[in-house]
């Protein structure tokens, strides 16, 4: 039995006196997320590219991602470490690959919801495909995308944490320190802070979303 | 941590060790693993079933809690299983419980009932109400609506959320190894920890095979399960569901959920189950 008053659930010195060590966790932490993230939308914008370019490659390319989302992440991470080692690129390939089903079906599904009248009429004004793109499609599409960029990071953020088997991993490490010395403090605040994480990035994100669409607050209650 | 290192030589090939029967049998062999693994997955499955299910479905039926699932799903998508497991064990062992099975317990019945409960909320609230309506004409009294009619109705798409919810926990359970417990992700632990790529490569094809058959497993179990008049109505492209509702499917087969109040300007339509937690 462990003696409350030496290990209690949260020692509050250890946030002082180990900040050094919560700041690095941290700070690694979201720099895996925004890498895992943000190779994670280049990819998924390619995928969902070639998807919409050709029609007979969405098939394959759902299968696909979705096969790599069915992947148990201990089990990637664990798969990779003889070939890439203990590495942050190990960390990084199974991040990105869990990210592209969500990223791949919210592109897709934004690009095509936007109705084929609107398409017609920039076609009508002239508009280049590249200009009809960037500046009509892609503005109609992104709550959609940004949907899915808020569901791929929080995703991220909670398997970061499991990254720290392979000793990546930012919080996740504080959490499994605490577990191999049985210090009950570690665990605690790598734990809380990576809800915590997970909790504001996506309320961040949908700030954005809403910033960059003001046109979805209010009306547009019809059915799509 | 009492747990006892697998003793496997580093040299070992992965299929000599595959293929070994002490590999598999005994304390410590993959298949006495595997059922732990399994035993608590089901555990996990069977609450998570039971607290989500009835309150899914009464919740549509009385066409109440919108805004609840609305909350379940947002909040139940950004709880990182592994940080509430790490959550939990420190707690555990003040009230004297352990290091498991119950830290990993709760957090996998958190990971599960989010799917479960949109998918028989959805289900349910997305009966044909002319069925309904005809049930009551025909003297079904509100609680025989609910478990003859809309229940049975709903089955599929309820089951469909179980079994997504039973890969998503198979896959996720491993983490319990590395917080002080056992189970198939003992290997990967112990791979890790000695530097053994074997056993690496091993734990981890193990516990992607076990997901696979758990998805199988309950494909099959669809069959056995879910009546052959409500398969029909799914072959006949005929889903149970007002026409008007249609398009709340999700992308990939599973039924999505839309609350109606944002929902008509939320796009997250097919997303949202996929993005429930983490593995």
């Amino acid at each position: 039995m462990l003696a409350e008053a030496t290990n209690p659930i949260i020692r509050w010195e250890y946030l002082v006196d180990e900040w050094d060590r919560i700041e690095t966790a941290l700070v690694q932490h979201i720099q895996l997320v925004v890498l895992g993230v943000g190779l994670g939308l280049v990819v998924a914008s390619v995928l969902a590219a070639t998807a919409l370019r050709f029609r007979w490659t969405t098939a394959p390319i759902t299968t696909f991602t979705a096969f790599l989302y069915t992947i148990p992440s201990v089990a990637l991470f664990g798969l990779l470490v003889p070939y890439t080692g203990v590495s942050t690129t190990t960390a990084v390939i199974p991040l990105v690959g869990y990210t592209l089903l969500v990223l791949v079906s919210s592109i897709l599904a934004g690009f095509r919801s936007v109705p084929a009248s609107v398409r017609d009429a920039a076609e009508g004004m002239g508009l280049s495909p590249a200009r009809r793109m960037l500046t009509v499609e892609l503005p109609l599409a992104l709550p959609f995308i940004v949907t899915g960029i808020r569901v791929a990071t929080v995703t991220t953020v909670g398997l970061v944490t499991v990254a720290a088997i392979i000793g990546e991993g930012g919080l996740g490490r504080l959490i499994l320190d605490g577990l191999r010395r049985t210090f009950l403090t570690p665990m605690t605040v790598g734990a809380s802070l990576s809800i915590m994480l997970a909790l504001i990035l996506d309320l961040a994100l949908w700030s954005v979303g809403r910033a960059l669409t003001p046109w979805t607050r209010h009306g547009r209650r019809a059915r799509r | 941590m009492t747990i006892v290192a697998q003793a496997v030589r580093r040299d070992i090939g992965l299929f000599e060790w595959l293929f070994d029967a002490d590999t598999w049998t005994g304390g410590n062999g993959i298949l006495a693993a595997a059922g732990d693994t399994v035993r608590l997955c089901a555990a996990v499955v069977v609450t998570a079933t039971l607290l989500a299910v009835p309150l899914g479905a009464l919740l549509a039926h009385l066409r109440r809690g919108e805004l609840a699932a609305t909350w379940v799903v947002n909040v139940g998508r950004a709880i990182p299983t592994f940080a509430v497991a790490g959550l939990l064990v420190p707690i555990s062992l003040r009230w004297g419980l352990g290091f498991e099975p119950w830290p990993v317990f709760i957090a996998l019945t958190l990971l599960s009932v989010p799917p479960i409960f949109l998918t028989t909320f959805t289900a349910v609230s997305q009966v044909d109400p002319v069925v309904v309506d005809a049930a009551r004409g025909m003297g079904f009294d509100g609680r025989s609506v609910l478990l003859e009619v809309e229940s049975a109705l709903a089955l599929r798409v309820i089951f469909t959320g179980v079994r997504v919810a039973a890969v998503q926990v198979v896959a996720t359970e491993p983490i319990r190894a590395f917080l002080g417990g056992g189970g198939l992700g003992g290997y990967l632990r112990d791979g890790l920890g000695q530097n053994n790529d074997t056993l690496v490569l091993g734990g981890a094809i193990l516990v992607a095979a076990l997901a696979a058959v758990t998805g199988v497993a309950f494909g099959a179990l669809e069959r056995i399960v879910v009546p052959r008049g409500v398969r029909r109505l799914r072959h006949q492209g005929n889903r149970p569901g007002s026409s008007d509702r249609s398009s709340d499917r999700g992308e990939h087969g599973q039924a999505s959920f839309q609350p109606a109040g944002e929902g008509a300007v939320d796009p997250d339509g097919g997303l949202r189950l996929v993005g429930g937690g983490m593995r």
